[in-house]
C-alpha cells in the first residue's frame, strides 16, 4: 500500500495558484525528498498532507482522504515542521511526558528516546533556554516517541551544524530499517541526494522531475566525459567514447591516475538547467 | 480521559512557570487580603469593609482572570504552533478545549475560595459564595475562549481580552457609586454576581436567569466561532 498518494492536486491562496496539479505515489518505507526553492509550495504539500489545509484533487495518507484524517491516522504519524512549536517554559522531559501521556508510551521509554537523539542529560532543561539544535533533537524525539508509520521531516537539518546535521541523517537511516516512510523537505541538495531513495523537484506548482537522486543527475547529464586528476596534479577532460579507452588505459598503466570522477551535474544543477532557478533561494 | 490527563498536567506545570499568569490568578486575593487586614473593621456602606471588599474583588476575580488566562492560553498555543502539534498528535479539538477550560475552573475556583478564609461564614453562605462564584467562572470561560478562538495571536486576544475583562469586573464596583451604571450592571452576569455576594450571600432567581441567559449566549457564540475558524 502507498503511504502518501496525491493525485492532481491543486492549491491556491487567493489569486496566487500554489500548486498546480502535484501527482505523487510515495511506497512504505521509503525517504522521499521534495525539494524545491522558498515559495515553491514544499510546506503548502505538507499541510494538505497532515489534513490542516484543503486541496483540490485527490491526497491520502494510508488509504484515508487527508481531509478525513482522525485520530488513528494522526497517531501512525509523527512531525518535525517549522510551526509545530515546544512548550518553552516545560522542560525537555515534561514536553515528553505530555506526548508520551497523549500516545499512551510508557514514561520509561522516555529515557532511550532522548539518549537515541542525543538529548541525554538535558532532561531538566526548560525547551526555551535549548540551543536551535537541541529543539530540533527535541522535536525530532517528540515525533518519533510513538514509532510512527510516517514521518514528516520540514527542512529538519536547516541552520544546524554539520555534526548535528549528520546525527539526524543517522537516526533517519535507522528509522527506515524499521520501516518508517519518511518524508522530507529540504532545499539542501546534497542532503536530499544522500538521503532520499526518490526526490521530486518542486518549481512554481508544478513537479519539474521526479525520481531516484543519481539517476536525475544521469539523466540530464549533457556533458559525457571523465575528470581525471594526475599525480602530476594535472586535470585531463577525456570524453567518454570508444577511443578514449586507450589513453585512459594507458593512464591506469602507468600509474599516473590520483582521481577519476565521471561529469554528471549535482541536483542544484539539474534544477538550474529544469526551472532556470537556483535551488537554495 | 487519558488525554485530558495529560493536557491538565501540562497546563498546571506550564502556569506555575509563567509568572504573568500566576500574578492574575492570584492579585486579587492578595488585595482582598491586604484590605481586609487593613481596613476591614471599619464601616462601610452596608455592614463591615470587609464584606464589601471580599464581595468587590471575589467578582472581580470570577469575572476578569478567565477571560484573560482562557483567551492567552488558546492564543499563544495557536502563535507558538504547540496547539497544532497536539492535533497532529491526534488530540480532539473538542477535548482540548474542555481540558483547558476544566484547568482554568478548577485553578478560579481554587484560588477564588481563599476569598472564604478572609472572614466568617456559614456553612449556607459557603455554599451560594461557591455556586456564586462557579457560574461567573464558567461564563467568563466561554467568554475568553470565544476571545482565544478569535484572536490570531496572543497580542490580539490580549487586546480583545483586557478592556472586556475589565469592564466587566469594575463595572459591578462603579455601580456602587451611580445609580446610572447601576442599572446597566444588573443586566450584566458580573453585576448580578455582585449583587448576590454583596447582599448576604444568597443565589437569587434573577440571579440565575440573567447568568443562564450569558451562558446560552456565550455557549452559541463559541459553536459559531469555533465552526467558523476551528483552532487553526
Amino acid at each position: 500500500m502507498s503511504a502518501i498518494k496525491l493525485e492532481n492536486v491543486t492549491r491556491a491562496f487567493g489569486e496566487k495558484q500554489v500548486l498546480k496539479g502535484i501527482s505523487l505515489d510515495i511506497s512504505e518505507g521509503e525517504i522521499f525528498g521534495l525539494l524545491g526553492p522558498s515559495g515553491a509550495g514544499k510546506t503548502t504539500i505538507i499541510n494538505i498532507l497532515t489534513g490542516q489545509l484543503s486541496c483540490g484533487g485527490r491526497a491520502e495518507i494510508f488509504g484515508t482522504d487527508c481531509g478525513r484524517i482522525g485520530r488513528k491516522v494522526y497517531r501512525e504519524i509523527g512531525a518535525v515542521l517549522d510551526n509545530c512549536g515546544l512548550y518553552e517554559r516545560l522542560t525537555c522531559m515534561d514536553n515528553m511526558k505530555l506526548f508520551a501521556g497523549i500516545h499512551n508510551v510508557p514514561f520509561g521509554q522516555i529515557g532511550g528516546i532522548l539518549e537515541k537523539v542525543g538529548l541525554t542529560g538535558s532532561e531538566k532543561i526548560k525547551a526555551g533556554k535549548m540551543s536551535k539544535g537541541m529543539k530540533q533533537r527535541l522535536q525530532l524525539a517528540r515525533a518519533i516517541l510513538h514509532q510512527p508509520k510516517l514521518l514528516f521531516l520540514d527542512e529538519p537539518t536547516s541552520g544546524l551544524d554539520p555534526s548535528t546535521a549528520a546525527e539526524i541523517h543517522t537516526l533517519m537511516q535507522e528509522l527506515q530499517k524499521n520501516g518508517t516512510t519518511i518524508f522530507l523537505t529540504t532545499h539542501n541538495m546534497d542532503e536530499a541526494y544522500r538521503m532520499c531513495d526518490r526526490i521530486a523537484l518542486l518549481n512554481e506548482g508544478n513537479i519539474a522531475e521526479c525520481g531516484n537522486p543519481a539517476e536525475i543527475c544521469r539523466k540530464h547529464c549533457s556533458v559525457s566525459e571523465f575528470n581525471i586528476i594526475t599525480s602530476d596534479e594535472e586535470k585531463l577532460s577525456i570524453p567518454n567514447i570508444p577511443e578514449s579507452a586507450g589513453q585512459i588505459a594507458e593512464l591506469i598503466r602507468s600509474g599516473k591516475i590520483k582521481a577519476i570522477h565521471s561529469a554528471e551535474p549535482d541536483l542544484g544543477t539539474v534544477f538550474l538547467k529544469l526551472t532556470g532557478k537556483e535551488l537554495a533561494q | 480521559m487519558r488525554t485530558t490527563l495529560a493536557i491538565l498536567n501540562k497546563q498546571c506545570k506550564d502556569s506555575l512557570n509563567n509568572l504573568p499568569s500566576l500574578m492574575i490568578m492570584i492579585i486579587y486575593p492578595a488585595v482582598a487580603f491586604i484590605m481586609v487586614t487593613a481596613l476591614g473593621s471599619q464601616d462601610g456602606i452596608d455592614g463591615p469593609m470587609s464584606s464589601m471588599f471580599i464581595s468587590m474583588f471575589a467578582t472581580m476575580h470570577c469575572a476578569f482572570v478567565p477571560i484573560t488566562i482562557a483567551s492567552t492560553v488558546i492564543s499563544e498555543e495557536k502563535e507558538k504552533g504547540t496547539l497544532r502539534s497536539l492535533i497532529m498528535s491526534g488530540v480532539g479539538r473538542v477535548n482540548y478545549l474542555i481540558s483547558i477550560s476544566l484547568f482554568i475552573i478548577v485553578a478560579v475556583m481554587l484560588t477564588g475560595c481563599t476569598f472564604l478564609l478572609m472572614d466568617k461564614f456559614t456553612q449556607q453562605e459557603i455554599c451560594e459564595f461557591i455556586i456564586t462564584m462557579l457560574c461567573g467562572t464558567v461564563i467568563s470561560t466561554l467568554l475568553g475562549l470565544c476571545i482565544g478562538i478569535n484572536a490570531k495571536n496572543v497580542a490580539a486576544a490580549s487586546g480583545t481580552a483586557m478592556p472586556v475583562g475589565l469592564v466587566l469586573a469594575l463595572l459591578p464596583m462603579l455601580a456602587q457609586f451611580n445609580d446610572a451604571i447601576a442599572k446597566v450592571s444588573k443586566f450584566t452576569y458580573s453585576g448580578q454576581i455582585s449583587l448576590v455576594l454583596e447582599g448576604g450571600r444568597a443565589v437569587t432567581a434573577e440571579m440565575l436567569e440573567v447568568c443562564g441567559a450569558y451562558a446560552v449566549i456565550f455557549a452559541v457564540l463559541l459553536t459559531l466561532i469555533f465552526r467558523k475558524k476551528g483552532l487553526e
